[in-house]
């Protein structure tokens, strides 16, 4: 067999990857760069003729100051999401693997957030913000308590708390693969060799579960970086638009503002700004890997 | 083992290939559906018609032999329409707003001028000499008052008229008070509550809102010195002020302030007949009404509501719909208008205010029978349809502001004209 | 006492903190759940009023149910939506799973590390960015909308790239390459090795990978709508959504639909929570 032709390699390929990069690119390639073209028209949405316009539309959308506000907002909200919903995740898939009873159960209930759909998750966590929280705290101060989402630091709260709640569950998943990819006699042996739990948890199995961890910090920040329904759902950018998130704002750019072209061309900076960040954190998190 | 995979991967294929057969099996039957030419679909987007478009779509297909399908979806209007067109796959008739009449009209709609109903409305949409819009129904805002709360708290007739200056209302809304009634208003917190209802009031409650518009944005305007502006914000800062909700206005839910309205925890609320839905789904009285917005200014502008035809039908001009599909969305406008059942699917079913003079029949609901007075009697103030698209949310967002006590009148009265400076304004009918 | 004792006590006593941490975090994850499941048994106007109360003044009704599987067909879209969601994500872990095994065996290959790339970068494209422009396509030119073999390929090929990358995590760090080597001496060609050696060893993440497509596919409102224009080919959620409304609400409904649709998922969940740890134990992958 002749490993190093061409045809091999590409027979191999297509054999394998065929299926995957056909459909991919009929579903994502293509209609991206048609969007991208869109980006140069003038286009309303629903005018059948789409004028050129060159490259106006990203001259306004770096002067839509809204725009850039809504990206700042953004890459706060992401930070302190990504961190809690990693730490919170971890914390439980380490909890969940200890070998304690009825850590099945535990870990199909802290998944149940992901089987609460978008929009119906906003409602009931307004109910809980807006009703509960401020039933609980008025009957503890006596008095009248304003709601969390009610002020513009407080609704950015509300949304980074109930990401980690959203998301904690499906990343611990991700983690719980990787403790158990880490085998006890690994950490049994370091244990032996006298490390303390701590410190078999922070020189071996860490090390082990790299994978698991470049994982989870992409999916969260790309899923952070993009979030819509629970925005819409949850503060809908209230108060006085203190809490509009890109994808948001880009959403009632293009389809709300009747601003199609420059909604598009700034979805387009929003995704170059998010790939960036997305792929330096897998590049330097997959060079330092623990080859095994 | 390995044979139990090699077993698995077998029956997985197995597995798919019948399930594509499946739904490829399901899809065949219906294929005939997709391409027929008979038959319309009708675009909903008054969520709280929805059933009762459903329903009405089963008689009347039952009668006409005419097959209705009934679409809603929760997506914004524009964006759903946009993905319909995009996708070559609209809707024969479609209810809209009528800000998108007038975007939509003119490449995507028929001429309806010829009908006969156009005689008999004076709220359908007309660009450039022809109908486009088929108004589904009348909606105008004001204040919702409770009627029974009020005479109840006050121990005296309550008569709206005369509450018709800021002075007055302040006085009323002290008696109820004093009779203890601790918060009698409430205000709802939503931008297109604030933006598009309430501050384009300011706009529209004048002889010519073109002008004032061009005005604002052409800076010659002073928003702090116009009087208009201020006689409405003066009755904001009472409406406000008296709130329930006063110490939380921005977390304020929509359906708790209804519901106190409903049950007369609190007396008044700004707001039109389209609340009727939401206040009809608790213990309510029939004793409610809408009153025009109290004010201190003798422009006659506080015996008015404001309002007019609200949601139109147009019809799909594209070659996606045939000439027989128009037609029968043609003959469903004129059974809406002229038949007896189409009359009391829009006034008795959908509980809508009808945009037709020939339609006699009562409006149900209170709200909409306060409408109906006001628009028999030509007292109704048109809306300003030509607002930029995204007023409702930026300005909306600045009131919410002013109603948080983060922004003061004069603050609010920069972000307004900040805003329209920024805006260049578009041509448009009159 | 003896050593072994106080050791099994400390480990008791441990073992039972860590249950009782574990409890409050769960019930912190619940309550919103919990809250769906007591409002689905009141009307309106009582979830209204007090969503924290057990019962609502009304009572207790059932009538949420009857009525919210009669308003969406519930049957009808149940089952369009378990042939949409069980093709797509079979064909999903197919696919990726065979295209990350070539992935990572030949980083050295340009077709594979620009394939990967690609994909990584296409996970954060905000899918309102591409809404129209796919409509335009499959809609406006080549007319194949209204289908439920379209939405299952469209399905598959949105969800491939974050399948594709959890698989590349789970083969280059988990497969070792000398049992692949011995396959291929042993006379298996590369296809055969993949499906008898590789992909059995990839149980934990074909199950990862299942119950996050699976869940996505069943629970995606945006995509299906737009692909599915005839009511006949409704899914769960395009049918809930009707429910919803700028204006108002039938909250009651709204939750019952909801409750309805989360069941299959959950079961769905529990049945694959078991392979995750059976498949990981079993294979004893790594050491």
């Amino acid at each position: 067999m002749e490993r190093n032709t061409m045809s091999y390699k590409s027979k191999q390929f297509l054999m394998f990857a065929g299926p995957a990069l056909v459909l991919f690119c009929m579903v994502i390639i293509i209609p991206f760069l048609y969007g991208l073209y869109l980006t140069f028209t003038s286009w309303d949405g629903v005018s059948a003729d789409k004028p050129f316009v060159g490259i106006a539309n990203y001259i306004s959308a770096f002067k839509d100051a809204y725009f850039w506000a809504s990206m700042g907002r953004t890459i706060v909200y992401s930070a302190f999401a990504v961190v809690f919903v990693n730490a919170v995740a971890f914390a439980l898939a380490y909890l969940v693997t200890s070998g304690i009873k009825g850590q099945n159960f535990f870990r199909a209930g802290f998944f149940i957030p992901n089987l609460i759909g978008g929009i119906v998750l906003g409602y009931v966590w307004k109910f809980v913000f807006n009703r509960a929280f401020v039933a609980i705290g008025e009957a503890v101060v006596a008095g009248t308590v304003p709601s969390l989402l009610s002020s513009t630091g407080g609704a950015m709260f509300c949304l980074v708390l109930v990401s980690v709640w959203q998301y904690a569950g499906y990343m611990m998943l991700i983690y719980v693969a990787g403790f158990m990819g880490v085998s006890d006699s690994l950490k049994e042996a370091a244990m032996i060799d006298g490390c303390t739990p701590a410190q078999a948890m922070r020189n071996v199995t860490i090390p082990l579960m790299r994978t698991s961890f470049v994982t989870c910090i992409f999916l969260s920040i790309t899923r952070c970086f993009v979030v819509y329904d629970v925005n819409l759902s949850l503060t809908k950018g209230e108060p006085f638009n203190s809490s509009v998130l890109a994808a948001m704002h880009v959403y009632n750019k293009a389809f709300i503002y009747k601003d199609y072209g420059t909604g598009q061309a700034e979805a387009l900076i929003l995704f170059i700004v998010c790939a960036i960040i997305g792929i330096a954190q897998v590049y330097i998190g997959k060079k330092g890997e623990v080859q095994a | 083992m390995k044979r139990c995979i090699t077993k698995g991967l077998v029956l997985a294929a197995l597995l798919i290939m019948a399930m594509c057969v499946l739904s490829a099996c399901g899809e065949s039957a219906e294929e005939g559906n997709t391409g027929s030419s008979n038959g319309i679909t009708i675009f909903n987007s008054k969520m709280e018609i929805q059933d009762q478009m459903l329903q009405m779509a089963e008689r009347y297909t039952e009668k006409t032999g005419v097959p209705v399908e009934v679409y809603y979806s929760s997506d914004t209007v524009s964006a759903h329409l946009a993905t319909k067109y995009a996708s070559n796959n609209p809707y024969t008739l479609s209810m809209v707003d009528a800000k998108d009449v007038y975007s939509l009209a003119e490449e995507h709609a028929v001429d309806l001028s010829d009908q006969k109903w156009v005689g008999d409305t004076q709220y359908a949409i007309e660009i450039g000499g022809k109908t486009y819009g088929f108004p589904v129904c009348i909606e105008a805002r004001g204040v919702i008052y409770n009627k029974d709360a009020i005479e109840k708290t006050t121990g005296r007739k309550f008569k709206p008229e005369d509450y018709r200056t800021n002075k007055a209302f302040a006085k009323l809304l002290k008696d109820l008070k004093k009779g203890g009634m601790e918060s009698p208003t409430g205000v709802m917190k939503e931008d297109w509550s604030l933006g598009a209802h309430f501050l384009a009031q300011v706009y529209e409650e004048r002889d010519d809102p073109d002008a004032f518009v061009r005005g604002l944005s052409d800076g010659s305007v002073k928003l702090m010195k116009d009087k208009k502006f201020n006689a409405l914000m003066d009755t904001f800062d009472l409406l406000m002020n008296n709130s329930y909700s006063k110490a939380s206005a921005i977390s304020a839910e929509r359906e708790v302030t209804e519901q106190k309205l409903a049950e007369g925890e609190i007396a008044f609320l700004f707001g039109g007949n389209w609340d009727w839905s939401v206040l009809s789904a608790y213990d309510y009285t029939e004793n409610m009404g809408l009153m025009p917005v109290p004010q201190d200014l003798d422009d006659g502008m506080n015996q008015k509501l404001v309002g007019g035809g609200s949601k139109y039908f147009f019809i799909d001009s594209s070659s996606n719909t045939s000439d027989e599909q128009r037609q029968q969305a043609k003959d469903f406008l004129n059974w809406l208008v002229y038949e007896e059942e189409g009359q009391s699917f829009l006034v008795d079913d959908c509980a809508l205010v009808p945009a037709f003079s020939n339609i006699t029949k009562k409006v149900v609901d209170p709200l909409g029978a306060s409408v109906k007075v006001y628009a028999d009697k030509g007292a109704l103030i048109p809306n300003y349809n030509y607002l930029p698209d995204d007023h409702y949310a930026i300005l909306g967002a600045m009131f919410q502001k002013y109603l948080a006590g983060k922004s003061d009148r004069k603050g609010l009265a920069k972000d307004v004209t900040t805003y329209w400076k920024t805006k260049t304004l578009k041509p448009h009918e009159n | 006492m003896n050593v072994n004792d106080k050791a099994a006590r400390q480990k008791r006593t441990r073992q039972i903190i860590t249950i009782i941490v574990l409890i409050v975090v769960f019930l912190l994850f619940v309550i919103p759940f919990l809250l769906v499941l007591i409002n689905v048994f009141k009307i309106k106007g009582d979830i209204t009023s007090n969503p924290l109360a057990l019962i609502g003044e009304h009572g207790f009704t059932l009538q949420n149910f009857p009525d919210a599987m009669a308003k969406m067909d519930f049957w009808n879209v149940f089952k369009n939506s378990a042939i949409i969601t069980f093709c797509a994500t079979v064909l999903t872990i197919l696919f990726s799973a065979m295209a990350s095994f070539v992935i990572v065996r030949n980083q050295n290959w340009k077709a594979c590390s620009l394939l990967f790339a690609l994909m990584i970068a296409s996970m954060v494209i905000p899918f309102q960015v591409l809404m129209v422009p796919l409509v335009s396509v499959y809609g406006g030119i080549f007319h194949i909308l209204n289908s439920r073999i379209t939405l299952i390929l469209m399905h598959t090929g949105f969800s491939v790239s974050m399948a594709t990358f959890m698989f590349h995590g789970a083969i280059h760090s988990n497969i070792p390459l000398e049992l692949e080597e011995a396959a291929l001496i042993d006379g298996c060609s590369r296809w055969q090795t993949f499906w008898k050696i590789v992909f059995p060893l990839l149980k934990p993440t074909v199950a990862t990978v299942a119950i996050i497509d699976a869940m996505a596919f069943w629970n995606d409102y945006l995509l299906p709508s737009l692909v599915l224009g005839d009511k006949d080919l409704y899914t769960i959620p395009i049918a809930t959504q009707a429910f919803y409304g700028t204006y108002s609400t039938d909250i009651g409904l709204v939750m019952a639909a909801l409750l309805l649709a989360m069941l299959p998922i959950l079961i769905l969940y529990l049945f694959l929570q078991k392979h995750i740890v059976a498949g990981v134990t079993a294979g004893a992958v790594k050491g």
